[in-house]
């Protein structure tokens, strides 16, 4: 599978993939992106299988990546990994047709526990 | 809008600190970090600060060594301390600070957004018209890494967009 990893900062980026490994989805290929604006397009040349977005980024946030997805029909399975996950965040994440939150910081359990039902 | 003062704001720092040092910066064989350590006035050079605005207005701020900052890159890019560049310590130490921010406002009164993290030399940094409200100072390679939590202020950035 193709999972696309959307950060504005590389050192989490970075962070994600490694704990991706870590959590036994070493054998997935991987695309990144470092703002909302470069995921989209991200999204629509690489059609990865997965989105991990961060929230807050510049260009375009998280949450308007994935009413900008949702909104030009793309059904890509998409979740939040941010820093924080309040009751708000939760139900516009939702709301928006997110799977899940993951917060900062995790673990590669909470990858596992998480991800496991989507990647395998 | 500025804080009500007198409202009491109950945010567990050492408990958040804690959960980032042991997720992302404590290695296997790492020596004891010392949460709620002593703060012994340790020099600073570097501070990384979020701004949050909203319902909670503030900033999280973490200020360190340029040595300890090096040792956050060095560890977060898994590379050797003298690889890490300037470019890498900003990045870092400011996602640190967007980590620990993100779960600081997530007990604060909401909804506020939190605005992208800034880097910058503690010398040049100030923040007029607020006050701190709890600070913790982390030990850690024997470096000292100091927390504190801001009330009030101008906002840091019209760049908040959530966290």
């Amino acid at each position: 599978m193709k999972i696309l990893v959307a950060d504005d900062s590389r050192v989490m980026r970075q962070i994600v993939v490694r704990t991706l490994r870590q959590a036994g989805f070493e054998d997935h290929e991987i695309v990144e992106a470092p703002d909302g604006a470069e995921a989209k397009s991200k999204v629509d040349s690489e059609k990865p299988d997965l989105v991990l977005s961060d929230w807050n980024m510049p260009n375009m946030s998280g949450i308007e990546l994935l009413h900008a997805l949702r909104a030009g029909g793309n059904t890509v399975p998409f979740a939040f990994v941010t820093s924080e996950c309040s009751d708000e965040m939760i139900a516009k994440a939702e709301a928006g047709g997110a799977l899940f939150l993951i917060s900062k910081p995790f673990t590669a359990e909470t990858f596992r526990e998480r991800l496991s039902d989507i990647l395998g | 809008m500025t804080n009500d003062l007198s409202t009491a704001v109950e945010v567990d720092l050492d408990m958040i600190a804690e959960q980032v040092w042991s997720a992302f910066l404590n290695g296997d064989n790492e020596e004891e970090t010392i949460f709620a350590a002593p703060d012994t006035g340790a020099h600073t050079d570097l501070a990384a600060s979020v701004a949050m605005v909203g319902a909670y207005e503030g900033h999280l701020v973490v200020s360190c060594s340029h040595k300890a900052s090096r040792d956050v890159a060095s560890v977060l890019f898994a590379m050797e301390p003298d690889e890490v560049t300037p470019d890498d310590v900003g990045d870092a130490l400011g996602e640190l600070a967007n980590v620990l921010g993100g779960n600081v406002k997530s007990v604060l009164p909401s909804p506020s957004q939190l605005s992208l993290p800034r880097v910058s030399a503690t010398a040049h940094e100030r923040w007029p018209g607020t006050v701190e409200v709890c600070r913790t100072v982390v030990r850690w390679r024997d470096e000292a890494y100091v927390v504190s939590l801001l009330s009030g202020g101008q906002s840091a950035s019209n760049n908040t967009q959530g966290a």
